[in-house]
């Protein structure tokens, strides 16, 4: 039974639906997805993003950056917003985590109007990540006391950290997906610790997932990020997270 | 096995030393736990997750990683007031984030000699708020105000159309802190 807290530590959550290059994509389709939001998501905005592109050829790795132009409909208290960019649909939460089941019904609705709005042809990558940020009132903190995720120095080593970053990646439904795991500390004011406990579980075979399964997918996801997170916090952190029984 | 972790302490020191921050300007706000986690994400990280984690395609999609890398960005060039203040003001404004680079470089380039402090502005009498980008000198002249214009005048176009507003001015005190000149 998947836990529910009323302080969860969780800053932003996105899904993204990244489409294969068949599907066929031009400037009309971010204002005929608008069309079909603009009731829940009525504010306009556009960015641009820096996204780097890697190819493995034969002289090895290949990296290319370019900008891309994204258009965000936010809703009206700016907590919730989907993003489209090219062959790119995003839907981002931000806290307060209006959990599962203010989440998913979002993520449904902008993939079906996705849907409705131009031929889907296959998914290159399906992810869902969540940022959490967990802040602890004191700066020497015991991580094991909180967490079950953590840098293991070995006894010759100091035991002193200033700074870490740990995160690996596991792989699940036999390689088809990845979960990304990472754990750092941030800067915090006010004599507090800051730490972000990112879960990023996504799609690692490009079209091993029918459009038509991609919401089934997701909910899947979604019970792995959850299973990741409790595994990656103790009971401390949990009561300071206050379940919902 | 226990692991501790300790934010501050004298072996920071060696860390601070070591940093390609020469001029006082450069220095950020919170410079101990700021520049140890810059040089371990953007010297460090990149190569480790290249090598460890080769994926076909990055850039963030999340809107809290891209403010929480303007602030990090923001800290190597300008003293931040109220940093959770203006997290939550980029939240709310995500069109800024593109902006206040320019916005910053633009003040750096007409005003070399000035700290730069970022704050957010909450209007007393409406329920407004905005950015605001102070210039401080150690010495105020007749040239402030047009410098002002013109740096103002670099960026400015940049904000047609965006929601959230960031304001370029001076509130004519000295530099203060650390960092101050």
């Amino acid at each position: 039974m998947p836990k529910k807290y009323a302080k969860p530590p969780i800053v932003e959550a996105v899904c993204e639906f990244r489409l294969t290059p068949e599907t066929r994509w031009d400037l009309t389709v971010p204002g005929l997805l608008y069309e079909r939001l603009k009731k829940a998501f009525p504010q306009k905005e556009q960015r641009m993003i820096q996204q780097m592109e890697l190819t493995q050829g034969p002289e090895g790795l290949h990296q290319q950056t370019r900008m891309i132009e994204l258009i965000m409909f936010w809703t009206e208290d700016k907590k919730i917003l989907v993003q489209v960019g090219p062959r790119l649909l995003t839907i981002n939460v931000l806290k307060p985590y209006p959990h599962w089941d203010g989440f998913k019904p979002r993520i449904e609705m902008a993939w079906e109007s996705l849907q409705a709005a131009i031929e889907v042809q296959g998914l290159e990558r399906i992810s869902l990540h969540y940022i959490n940020h967990i802040e602890l009132p004191a700066q020497g903190v015991e991580l094991a006391e909180y967490f079950e995720f953590y840098p293991s120095i070995g006894q010759r080593l100091p035991q002193q950290m200033v700074a870490f970053l740990t995160a690996v990646e596991f792989s699940y439904a036999d390689g088809r997906d990845h979960c990304r795991v990472g754990f750092t500390r941030i800067p915090a004011s006010g004599g507090r610790s800051l730490f972000r406990l990112d879960i990023d579980y996504f799609l690692a075979r490009p079209g091993a997932v029918k459009p038509v399964e991609a919401l089934a997918w997701v909910e899947e996801a979604h019970s792995r990020v959850e299973e990741v997170f409790e595994g990656c916090i103790t009971d401390k952190l949990r009561e300071m997270f206050e379940e919902v029984l | 096995m226990l692991t501790t972790v300790f934010l501050s302490g004298p072996h920071l020191k060696t860390f601070v030393t070591g940093s390609p921050w020469t001029r006082a300007e450069d220095k950020p706000e919170f410079p101990d736990i700021l520049i140890l986690s810059r040089d371990l994400v953007q010297n460090f990280w990149p190569s480790l997750v290249d090598v460890a984690f080769p994926a076909p395609q990055r850039g963030s999609k999340s809107v809290v990683i891209d403010i929480e890398e303007l602030m990090e960005w923001l800290a190597r060039r300008v003293r931040i007031e109220n940093p959770n203040l203006i997290r939550e003001y980029l939240s709310q404004f995500t069109g800024l984030l593109d902006v206040i680079p320019k916005a910053v470089n633009a003040a750096k380039k007409h005003f070399p000699e000035a700290q730069l402090v970022i704050d957010v502005y909450r209007d007393p009498e409406i329920a407004d708020c905005y950015l605001v980008l102070y210039i401080r000198l150690k010495h105020y002249d007749d040239s402030v105000i047009e410098r002002l214009e013109k740096a103002e005048a670099e960026f400015l176009s940049h904000l047609v159309s965006k929601r959230g507003w960031i304001q370029l001015t001076t509130d004519f005190r000295e530099p203060e802190g650390e960092d101050a000149l």
